[in-house]
């Protein structure tokens, strides 16, 4: 028995030609199913039915006939077109191609290649940057192997944007804290931090060699300039699938100094070491279900959501707060009432930013000694307490060229700067597949 | 400051006395200090507990 829930339209991907595809839940899963006249059939899993797919996708709006009808290719073509449904909310700007590293996957894939000359990434931020409103992301390759990244910060900063991100391993963060202590005196707000696991076998084999001891010194760096981190686990079945309660854990224990952990389920992008199979996906209703069975309650059945800045199917987020007795006391509950999102009164995108920048970036003077009692009723003990120890649990699933599906790829918000051009991610680093060497 | 500043209950022609009132929002429950007429339970609302920390804690909960 098998059902079409959804039409849409994907890409092939082996020659990456645009195609009809299809939603079908079947054999008590959700899958993707296409067919190219040239490279056969493909059906890749999406959504293994541990919740109700029908409830998660709520008020998504189907791609009707005719709409999107150059979806992808105008995108990595042209950039965002007039067609696409949201804003930007994250920028996603790429500092360097040298990294001192090499995962097992990696979305960028860079090959160490010469760096992108200062003036160059000036200018791309000033096209881009929306004084007191931009979110960027210095990316890479590992964005810490640039000496002048502190510099590359004071001039995102000096253009206006609001709230600038490093994404990186942090190693170099363990390594160096005077480089630490520059970018925050440069102004950098937050630390999106690859974290995969609080266990060294999980770091030897994503990447290449124990890191756990580097993660811990990084944080505590950044804790030292009141740099909020959030740790990046990427989630690989059968290598940290089952490690997702210990990575959530450790990061309550180190509230204040992170603020939350963003989930990414591992995507076939850039650097992948096999075709992807059933098998090595990890869905947003799996990760969810194994959150809360791993951590014991922590976090309940509908404190997480899902994205409204972007698809439902890219993503989840969860607000809480971390109590004295290292419990987390949960702002996001599932609620009939919920104000919608298109009620016209806030832009999903400006609401998502300003919703991670005040989390993810620690308040001036976050030092107060905790009060005797703890009252989350109590007005103004909610408000402080929320603003020292607020705490996301959030997701990105990424798509890659097996799942790709234009109806979440047209609301993406997550855009990279590219020549001028702002790119959805996912076409971005869109990867066809051909046997890896 | 306006919540300082001591306040008549129009109707009933009482001072005013602060009291812990109680405030429900999507699910979530508060409480702050503010003014309260000890004859009718009348409240006393100022602007800027309205504008700040109540809106604050509007938006903390609301759903992102």
């Amino acid at each position: 028995m098998e059902k079409v829930i959804r039409r849409t339209y994907s890409v092939c991907p082996v020659c990456g030609r645009r195609l009809d595809a299809r939603i079908v839940v079947k054999n008590g899963a959700t899958w993707l199913e296409k067919s190219c006249p040239e490279d056969g059939d493909f059906s890749v899993l999406i959504w293994k039915n541990k919740k109700s797919i029908f409830s998660w996708y709520g008020e998504a709006e189907e791609l009707k006939e005719g709409e999107s009808e150059r979806c992808p290719s105008a995108c990595a073509e042209g950039g965002l077109c007039p067609e696409h449904k949201n804003d930007t909310c994250c920028v996603v700007l790429e500092v360097t191609e040298r990294c001192n590293l090499h995962c097992r996957y990696c979305f960028a894939d860079k090959k160490n290649g010469p760096d992108i000359p200062f003036e160059e990434l000036r200018r791309e931020m000033a096209g881009f940057i929306v004084p007191g409103k931009t979110l960027v992301q210095l990316s890479g390759g590992e964005p810490t192997m640039r000496d002048d990244l502190p510099e590359l910060v004071a001039a995102a900063k000096e253009l206006g944007c609001k709230y600038v991100q490093l994404n990186s391993n942090g190693i170099r963060l363990a390594e160096d804290e005077s480089y630490v202590k520059k970018l925050a005196e440069a102004g950098l707000s937050f630390v999106f931090m690859q974290f995969d696991g609080t266990d060294d076998e999980i770091y030897k084999i994503l990447r290449g060699k124990a890191l756990f001891a580097v993660k811990e010194k990084a944080i505590a760096n950044c804790a030292k300039y009141n740099l909020g981190v959030t740790l990046v686990p990427t989630v690989v079945p059968g290598v940290n699938s089952a490690a997702v309660g210990d990575i959530l854990r450790y990061g309550v224990k180190m509230s204040p100094a992170v603020r939350g952990v963003h989930f990414q389920p591992v995507a076939h992008l850039g650097r992948i070491p096999h075709l992807p199979r059933d098998e090595s996906r990890f869905t947003l209703d799996e990760l969810m279900l194994e959150i809360e069975r791993q951590t014991d309650g922590l976090v309940g059945d509908g404190n997480l959501q899902p994205s409204k800045c972007d698809h439902p199917l890219c993503g989840f987020h969860g607000d809480f707060i971390v109590k004295q007795d290292g419990t987390l006391y949960p702002l996001t509950r599932k609620r009939d009432d919920a104000a919608c999102c298109c009620c016209g009164a806030e832009n999903p995108a400006d609401k998502n930013r300003e919703f991670v920048g005040r989390r993810w970036q620690r308040p001036e003077g976050d030092c107060c000694a905790p009060a005797a009692t703890e009252d989350m009723q109590d007005m103004d003990y909610f408000l402080s307490r929320l603003s020292s120890h607020g705490f996301t649990v959030t997701s990105m699933a990424f798509q890659d060229a097996g799942n790709l599906d234009v109806e979440r790829l047209r609301m993406c918000s997550l855009h990279v700067a590219k020549n001028g051009r702002l790119v959805p991610f996912c076409v971005n680093y869109l990867t066809l597949w051909k046997e890896p060497a | 400051m306006e919540e300082n500043k001591k306040l008549m209950c129009n109707r009933c022609g009482v001072e005013l006395e602060m009291h812990k009132a109680y405030f429900s929002y999507l699910d979530h429950s508060f409480n702050t200090e503010v003014q309260r007429c000890p004859s009718c339970g009348q409240v006393f609302i100022p602007e800027s507990l309205a504008k700040g920390k109540m809106t604050q804690v509007e938006v903390s909960i609301e759903d992102k």
